[in-house]
């Protein structure tokens, strides 16, 4: 069943009361005023494209971690993570651990981000044309940016479900009103002041969120009571809710997958991650970013997963609750994730005094903006400089190409309130990300592996690994209906096993195609 | 085996929350000072290129 903004207003939450009142209000109106001020502020600090995309290249360690983890620990991070605490009790804490380990083992190794560092790329998709050519760079650019951009098609839809579980609005054009309020703050600031307001309202917003995690988490603890988290936990899920290997909502499949998409993908590889270690001083920064980062990467998975394990626990013992977010008869959670993405913020409004939920409401609608502010710089940034300046030569001027990069950000963000606002998408919100995600990072790994690590790689095997990736698309449920494939396959394959074999594709076909289609050797010296 | 896990996940809890703590109280102090030297920086970088572009004009 496909979910739009329109299914926000769902009948179900009107049950739920909420502590939110018209001074939480005023805590988020002052607080969102006030980062966009000083996003608007940063605007005389912007010069040249260096400035714009990476800061002029002078972040260090500190502001590094800021702001990597105030673009990554996004509201949509953090409902989509509930949701998985919420439907898979203590087992989802394992995407946390390989969220932690991967980039532990990235910044004490320096692999991929070092070389990527050294090359004194801004982009990924640059890199590909250094080490492979023009043609290899502008296609890896324009899968990333539809990937990017269609990634980002659900981010409006979490924070309106988020808005509307929390505050108590129900009416389908106040939440669409302020969800288009703050993607317009996000646009004025990004536009204007690039990088740098990204990195100072990055800053602010961690350490809002920050607390509002740490606080909420230790809150809800407090209040239910571990014994009985735990308890209830068994009750609901049995071993499954603790042992990730078990049978039930995950599996040995879904553990690995867990390893390169929220490890290794999600730090080493994914370019709005990726843009932070090529804006950092120099390499020592870049290995520090990731080594502490780790801790926050894994924060940001096990912090909101805790909190949906609390609304399940919540709403086991609550008498609305559990009509609407458990199956009849004993039975488990619902099946419909329409519903289990709500429990979070819905078990935030009924817990959290008034004035603490503002606050909490301040950090998650500012984490929604930091994610939004990023992802749109960066996406940009690749459309002009990997797609746009190598078709035409490279010869557009800074000017032309910083004009072009704020048109971007400007139809992007037209596109999302469209995608997001009327349009349906078809299957639910990790499998979206996850799908959308893997289009482009699947043959991003390949090319980045093989590119850094062997110097036969080809620039055939780098267009064939780029193409295979995309063949993660059939993850999406509508084409795999378009195409039939578990009438081809006999079975119904899950994301977790296309991303796997698509991975592998990717992999495969880059060491055929550069063995069988070898560089000339004067291109090879070149590279 | 459930108990084995449940202890484990606990303690992966525990420790998450005092590390993060720790970070983000870090990273929140050393940031502030990270900020003001990158708009130093910032402001270095543009003025040398003003130098530099002024030298390159008297030069022509």
């Amino acid at each position: 069943m496909p979910l739009t903004l329109q299914d926000v207003n769902l009948d179900d939450t009107l049950q739920l009361s909420t502590n939110f009142t018209n001074w939480d209000w005023v805590i988020v109106v002052v607080y969102l005023s006030g980062s966009v001020a000083i996003g608007l502020f940063a605007n005389r600090y912007i010069r040249n494209m260096t400035d714009y995309i990476v800061a002029g290249r002078s972040l260090r360690s500190f502001i590094s971690i800021a702001t990597m983890l105030g673009s990554e620990v996004g509201l949509v991070t953090v409902m989509y993570t509930a949701q998985k605490g919420f439907t898979g009790g203590f087992s989802a804490f394992h995407i946390g651990l390989c969220a932690g380990i991967v980039p532990l083992i990235v910044g004490l190794t320096g692999f991929i981000v070092v070389p990527l560092r050294e090359a004194k790329v801004k982009t990924i998709p640059e890199y590909y044309g250094l080490r492979f050519g023009k043609g290899v760079r502008v296609l890896g650019g324009f899968i990333l940016t539809v990937a990017g951009i269609l990634n980002m098609g659900v981010f409006l839809k979490a924070g309106a479900i988020f808005v509307t579980a929390l505050t108590g609005l129900h009416d389908p054009m106040v939440v669409n009103i302020v969800m288009t309020v703050l993607i317009v703050l996000v646009l004025i600031y990004t536009i204007l002041g690039g990088m740098v307001s990204v990195v100072i309202t990055d800053y602010i917003q961690f350490i809002v969120l920050s607390v509002a995690l740490m606080l909420t988490a230790f809150f809800a603890a407090y209040e239910l009571g571990w014994t009985h988290i735990i308890d209830t936990v068994e009750k609901v899920h049995g071993e499954s809710g603790f042992n990730p290997f078990a049978e039930g909502e995950y599996g040995l499949s879904y553990v690995l997958w867990s390893f390169f998409v929220f490890g290794l993908v999600s730090s080493a590889v994914w370019p709005t991650a990726v843009i932070r270690a090529c804006a950092a001083e120099n390499v020592q920064v870049v290995r520090r970013l990731y080594t502490f980062s780790s801790i926050g990467f894994m924060t940001r998975f096990i912090l909101p997963q805790f909190l949906g394990i609390c609304a399940l626990v919540y709403f086991w013992q609550h008498d609305v609750g559990r009509e609407l977010f458990f199956a009849a008869e004993g039975g488990g959670v619902v099946a419909d994730p329409n519903i289990t993405l709500k429990a979070m913020p819905s078990f935030l409004a009924q817990i959290l005094p008034a004035g603490a939920i503002g606050i909490v409401c301040a950090g998650m609608l500012a984490a929604f903006m930091s994610t939004h502010d990023s992802y749109l710089l960066c996406w940009a940034s690749v459309f002009v400089e990997d797609v746009v300046n190598p078709i035409m030569g490279g010869e557009l001027s800074t000017q032309a190409r910083l004009t072009m990069a704020r048109v971007f950000i400007l139809l992007s963000a037209v596109f999302l309130l469209v995608w997001s606002l009327w349009y349906p998408l078809g299957q639910d919100m990790l499998d979206y990300l996850a799908v959308t995600g893997a289009v482009y990072a699947s043959g991003a790994f390949a090319l980045l592996l093989f590119g850094l690590y062997w110097k036969r790689a080809s620039s055939v095997g780098a267009y064939l690994g780029l193409i295979a990736g995309t063949f993660a698309v059939l993850g999406l449920k509508p084409v795999q209906q378009l195409v039939n494939l578990s009438d081809m396959l006999g079975t119904q394959p899950t994301a977790a096993h296309i991303g796997l074999v698509t991975v592998g594709l990717s992999l495969v076909l880059m060491v055929l195609g550069s063995l069988l289609f070898p560089d000339s050797s004067g291109a090879r010296r070149k590279s | 085996m459930i108990d084995g896990w449940a202890t484990f996940w606990t303690w992966v809890l525990i420790g998450t929350a005092i590390v993060f703590t720790c970070l983000a109280i870090a990273v929140a102090i050393g940031g502030f000072f990270d900020i003001r030297a990158l708009l130093k920086t910032i402001d270095r970088q543009h003025k040398e290129a003003e130098t530099e572009q002024d030298g390159q004009n008297n030069g022509v």
